[in-house]
């Protein structure tokens, strides 16, 4: 299965040739890198369509693993990976004339390739090595409104991202140091004898503080609200959505496969029940949309957490739900937001001025809270459940918190759905592409909860998927082990 | 790794690596000035590889190329390999960085965090069309009006 | 297709109409024959039960079917749809200012989210139907813009917390029982231990009680009913809150049972869990009722006393016997046929005015004397005086609390009807008797498409006040669904052997005497002298009908020097505390983002503890 290798190769090949063939033709810089991303889509459906489903690995260069690297793509890796690419086609950024136009082309296609091969790898050191590439992608697509507040925001992510990478590998190589390998599955073969100590915990904490920065996580999560408050509505969608769940993806993966200890699902707990109500309390008291956005963020995140802290497929599927959700309506609302960045009080008005508009975003505030029968609700539901089900003192307590978040969340989204509907002087109308993404996130969500059963089913196929670490090994590994 | 205090060389190092990352960390903690804090980050990162370098070496080995003749101890090549892939990756961040502190000093005229933070919140704010920072913290209140409470004058 | 599809898929037709038709001149008469042809569906069904669809999923079942309860609550909700709608399908609807099809969808989608809550066959089902109608109240209550959208936010808030509330109690129990079902839910609860079970007893009583408004959940009412347009809050006022005690009968007494909670001790104490509740109603009868006492406007007067009423309601269901919890679901549909006509007479005088500020009202009987009747017959039901319904279920209520021992309740109840008719006396007087102000002398009657529907809803609650066996068999039907104790009754009111009551009698006892003093007095001649409503004295001295005389300003004065330091706004203070409490959190965390770099003190200091830790 090579072809699984071309999605990753073909933007980030392309991202290196667009600035000689920005040169010769405009029209080209401009048009290959949606076609680009096009073809990268078209491919990874194709696989999806042809495995069934089905696990499938490829060895990198012929080098069985472990010593060769190796990507793995089971149903949820195909899914994110397709996410990417489809992600970055609806918000690719608006076409600017010359050097500036292909050097945002070229970064979003580095962020495109390094993105799917982080949903595909199999290998710790490969993922470390993705998760900077697009890193740096992102620094450059995060600057690029070159606005002085822009720069500013873009520093103090890159200081922490640097930081948390760096820390990663330090994780990375503790990991090394206990046990030898760096392949996933290795890993989780070795995990029950080299990594059920301290120091296994310790690597643990490192990689989960490292990827929690793009993640969002709670302690490294500060950049976030300034972040996307300066930067493009297209581009903090495209960081709040699709690679905040890479970054998760990692993190699944791991907790999944190699550190399948109560310890390290309580530290995930914890920290994500700090983001949580840390997020949705600033959001409460935010001022501005895009900030608003960018808190709740971090407290749906911490939700994310909170789930994917919870053991089992059980656990793994609401995790998986929380967010699948996420990853749609976020995007749509920061879209949303794309005109709506004043101050909160001033949007009074503007659900006359463009009743879609408002209407989508009634409809995402719904489902973010958490109404039936809204998919929002139901993921929801599945980690309440999950929780209780852990009965502990520890479990509730988490149980009530993100019980009583949710209020502060309807509070704060519906205090502002009432100004949007309210009288006023707001006339900006949205852009036909916003609209049209939001649009498109709105009919997904809609979609989704007409075909409840058929989507529950396929989320329940996903998560024990991704929970059978069996699988993963042999396969990977071949069926020597 | 045990705590007896015998000079084992390789706890030493590992001493020094995560040490070179707290020094770092609190340096990137307590700096105020964005140039420090990006040496700072350099002074971590350099922690970290080492840490990754000592996870792979071995006290009485060869370097690890092929020269040939099997040698019966190679120092472990994949560290190795790493730390360049991470090195290269942290000096791009690094220039980046910079690069950015650049447009940063032309924009603001100043490296001094604590300053740009204010600044950037007032620009925040000047685009958002969002009053001082004291009517930002009013709270986003429950209770309503005195009207809601039922009792109206 | 059984006949609660049929009734399902009218209350559907009625949403999917509005929000067609919403905008036409004559929308509001279509609604009103559209309730109508729900109301005639719910009579040809059976009232002990019919099922419906179900659903699956995730691997949950949702169910829908309906009990003798579930049709009890929605012949109420039914009925104060119907008389809502008329209400506001002719002159109202002409006049009405906001937008039209917004409204009439969303009161046609309150009916059917509260017709989904009530036929709910599970658990699950249970929750998703009370977010439905939560989030279609907060709709209605909302839609008005400005104040209501305000109180309508203050409601969302109370009512998100009481869902949620409901939430954890169904996820706990869930866990413990493995299923939603309601069997599977009785039989984990009647094994439950004593801690867990109070537990889920204070979470459903949170939960239930936001919307009835009990004690301490009740200070977004009075505005959030008040502000909305006018039929929206007749049916507000008349039903929406009763969802709450459907579902506390449902689960407090249908699934944990009356005698489980007169098992389940308070530790330290001498009180049951059922001892609990019932002081939480009566709280809510008396401290609501005196808050109505003080209120100034017509409107919050009247959801004021909702609260209370609830409360009466409540307190009957929760004794458990027969005669109480009859007289406890049967004050539901008699408390919503009194509330729907006075506020239909109040909305009535808004109409006509233009606002309902009793310190600027008085004396309009001379220009609205039917709108007066139906006030009159309404005040006289919710202080319960004979011969209107409201005096058959709180003396039910208040026999039964004696029946059972519990005099410290009945004095708290009978407190509560002492507020409640100094409170009706200050409506009266301040909106109709007293001297009519000089600007409302070219005043009319409230238009008939109002006047209609509130005499129907007087006449409504006076028959079923002189004849309450015609409704009695529908709550001892109700009764038999959630296994209480069956009330023994007659077409007058009540056999039994303690307690017996035919009102059959007590109103012709009533209008005899009535006759016979009509006979003395015609009998002696019957000399009559007309006073003109301005023709008065003050102090000795002759008022022209230039200088109008009422009083209506600072009420109850004298009782007000006697109780006023009894009002100490703690419940406002304990919601200002909460969100203080919770701004000030939210500002630390608000904190935290703004700071520089927090985020490297921690990582220094767990690398320094890694580092102590592999060492």
């Amino acid at each position: 299965m090579n072809a699984l290798v071309l999605p990753v190769v073909l933007p980030l090949l392309t991202a290196f040739l667009l600035q000689p063939a920005g040169r010769l033709s405009a029209a080209l810089a401009r048009w290959a890198g949606p076609a680009v991303l096009l073809v990268c889509a078209g491919l990874l459906v194709q696989i999806a369509l042809l495995t069934g489903g089905e696990p499938v690995t490829a060895a990198i260069g012929g080098f069985a693993p472990p010593v060769g690297i190796v990507f793995y793509a089971d149903a949820l890796a195909l899914l994110m990976a397709i996410a990417v690419p489809v992600s970055a086609l609806l918000l690719w950024p608006r076409a600017e004339a010359g050097e500036a136009g292909v050097r945002q082309s070229a970064l979003m296609l580095l962020l495109v390739g390094s993105g799917t091969g982080m949903a595909l790898s199999g290998d710790l050191f490969n993922l470390y090595v993705f998760y900077e590439l697009l890193t740096v992608a992102s620094f450059g697509l995060a600057s690029a409104t070159g606005t002085g507040r822009a720069y500013v925001a873009t520093v103090r992510y890159v200081l922490v991202s640097g930081f948390g990478s760096l820390i990663a590998l330090a994780g990375i190589a503790l990991l090394y140091a206990q046990t030898g390998s760096l392949n996933l599955a290795q890993l989780a073969d070795l995990a029950p004898e080299r990594l059920a100590n301290p120091l296994g915990l310790a690597a643990f904490a490192c990689l989960l503080i490292g990827f929690g920065v793009k993640a969002e996580l709670f302690p490294v999560n500060n950049w976030v609200p300034d972040l996307y408050a300066c930067a493009g509505k297209p581009i903090s969608a495209l960081l709040a959505g699709v690679v905040s769940k890479l970054a998760v993806l990692v993190l699944l993966r791991l907790t999944v496969l190699v550190f399948d200890s109560p310890e390290a699902r309580e530290m995930l707990m914890v920290l994500g029940l700090a983001g949580l109500v840390t997020g949705e309390l600033a959001a409460w008291r935010a001022r501005d949309l895009p900030r608003l956005l960018a808190y709740s963020s971090i407290g749906q995140l911490g939700l994310l957490f909170v789930a994917l802290s919870l053991p089992g497929p059980a656990g793994l599927a609401a995790a998986l739900a929380v967010a699948l959700h996420h990853l749609l309506v976020k995007p749509a609302l920061f879209m949303l937001a794309e005109r709506w960045h004043g101050s909160l009080d001033k949007l009074a008005g503007a659900g006359r001025a463009s009743p879609l508009a408002a209407g989508l975003f009634t409809l995402f505030a719904l489902s973010l809270v958490g109404v039936p029968p809204l998919p929002g609700f139901w993921a929801k539901l599945l980690v309440l459940l999950e929780l209780a089900r852990g009965a502990g003192p520890f479990d509730l307590t988490a149980l009530a918190l993100v019980l009583a978040v949710t209020v502060v969340e309807a509070h704060y989204l519906f205090r502002l759905v009432g100004i949007l509907y309210s009288p006023g002087e707001f006339r900006d109308r949205h852009s036909p592409r916003a609209l049209a993404v939001a649009g498109l996130g709105g009919a997904v969500l809609v979609a989704a909860m007409l075909t409840l059963p058929a989507v529950s089913d396929a989320l329940a196929g996903l998560a024990s998927q991704a929970a059978d670490t069996a699988a993963y090994r042999t396969l990977t590994l071949g069926g020597g082990l | 790794m045990d705590m007896t205090f015998a000079p084992d060389p390789l706890a030493l190092l590992v001493i020094g690596a995560l040490g070179l990352i707290v020094v770092g960390a609190a340096g990137l903690a307590f700096g105020r000035h964005l140039f420090r804090l990006v040496l700072a980050l350099g002074l971590a990162e350099a922690g970290a590889n080492l840490l990754l370098v000592i996870a792979g070496y071995r006290w009485d080995a060869v370097a690890p190329i092929l020269t040939g003749s099997a040698p019966a101890a190679m120092v472990d090549p994949v560290p190795q390999a790493l730390v360049l892939t991470a090195i290269v990756i942290g000096v791009g961040v690094q220039a980046l960085a910079v690069a950015l502190l650049v447009r940063v000093k032309l924009a603001y005229g100043t490296l001094d965090l604590a300053e740009l933070k204010a600044l950037v919140e007032r620009d925040i704010r000047a685009a958002a069309g969002i009053g001082e920072p004291d009517s930002a913290q009013a709270p986003a209140t429950l209770p309503g009006p005195a009207g809601l409470i039922g009792e109206r004058p | 297709m059984t006949p609660l599809d049929t009734l399902y898929l009218a209350s559907a037709a009625t949403l999917a109409a509005m929000l067609v038709l919403g905008d036409w001149r004559r929308a509001g008469v279509l609604a009103t024959l559209m309730y109508g042809v729900q109301l005639a569906l719910l009579f040809t069904m059976q009232r002990t039960g019919s099922t419906s669809f179900d659903l699956s999923a995730l691997g949950f079942e949702l169910s829908w079917r309906f009990d003798a309860l579930s049709w009890f609550f929605a012949v109420v909700t039914l009925g104060t749809a119907f008389f809502a709608s008329w209400y506001g399908a002719g002159e109202w609807l002409r006049a009405y200012t906001g937008r039209r099809r917004l409204f009439q969808s969303a009161l046609a989608a309150n009916v059917f989210a509260m017709l989904l809550l009530l036929g709910s066959g599970d658990l699950l089902t249970l929750f998703v139907g009370w977010e439905a109608t939560s989030w279609a109240g907060f709709l209605l209550m909302a839609l008005a813009g400005g104040l209501a959208r305000d109180a309508a936010l203050r409601y969302l808030v109370y009512a998100m917390a009481g869902a949620m509330a409901l939430l954890g109690a169904l996820v706990v129990l869930f866990q413990a029982g493995g299923s939603f079902s309601y069997e599977a839910a009785r039989a984990t609860l009647a094994a439950m231990a004593p801690g867990p079970l109070w537990a889920l007893i204070i979470l459903f009583g949170l939960g239930f009680g936001a919307k009835l408004a009990l004690l301490p959940l009740h200070l977004w009412q009075a505005a959030a009913y008040s502000e909305t347009p006018a039929p929206g809050s007749v049916f507000l006022g008349g039903v929406v809150g009763r969802m709450g005690l459907f579902a506390l009968a449902l689960v407090l007494v249908g699934l944990i049972g009356i005698p489980h909670l007169q098992a389940l001790a308070v530790p330290f104490t001498f009180l049951t869990a059922q001892d609990v509740v019932a002081w939480v109603a009566a709280l809510t009868v008396v401290l609501p009722t005196y808050t109505a006492l003080k209120q100034n406007d017509a409107r919050y007067l009247l959801a004021w006393h909702g609260i209370g009423q609830g409360g009466y309601m409540l307190l009957g269901l929760i004794v458990g016997s027969a005669l109480g919890s009859a007289g406890g679901l049967l004050h539901v549909i008699n408390y919503a046929a009194t509330q729907a006509t006075l506020l239909m007479v109040v909305f009535g005088v808004r109409h006509r005015v233009g606002h309902t500020d009793l310190n600027r009202l008085g004396g309009l009987v001379a220009r609205m004397p039917l709108s007066f009747l139906a006030l009159l017959l309404g005040i006289i039901s919710l202080a319960g005086l004979p011969p209107m319904s409201g005096f058959v279920s709180k003396w039910m209520v208040y026999s039964s609390l004696i029946q059972d021992g519990r005099p410290f309740l009945f004095l708290a109840a009978i407190v509560g009807t002492l507020g409640t008719i100094l409170s009706v006396y200050k409506l009266i007087h301040n909106l109709f008797l007293g001297q009519l102000r000089a600007e409302h002398e070219q005043l009319n009657e409230a238009p008939l498409s109002m006047l209609i529907p509130m005499l129907a809803t007087a006449t409504l609650a006076f028959v079923t006040g002189v004849a309450p066996g015609l409704v009695l068999g529908w709550v001892a039907d109700a009764q038999a669904a959630i296994g209480l104790p069956v009330i023994d009754y007659t077409l007058g009111g009540i056999a039994s052997p303690r307690a017996s009551l035919d009102m059959l009698w007590v109103v012709g006892v009533m209008f005899a005497g009535f006759g016979v003093g009509a006979l003395l007095f015609y009998g002696a001649g019957g000399k009559t002298h007309r006073v003109h409503q301005l023709d008065n004295y003050a102090g000795g001295h002759f008022l022209d009908a230039g200088m109008r005389y009422h009083y209506s300003d600072n009420f109850y004065a004298g009782l007000m020097h006697l109780i006023g330091g009894w009002y100490r706004g703690s419940f406002h203070w304990l919601e200002g505390a909460i969100g203080s409490g919770l701004s000030l959190v939210a500002q630390g965390a608000g904190g935290w983002y703004r700071a520089i770099n927090p985020a490297f003190y921690l990582l220094a200091a767990s690398v320094a503890l890694i580092a102590w830790v592999a060492l």
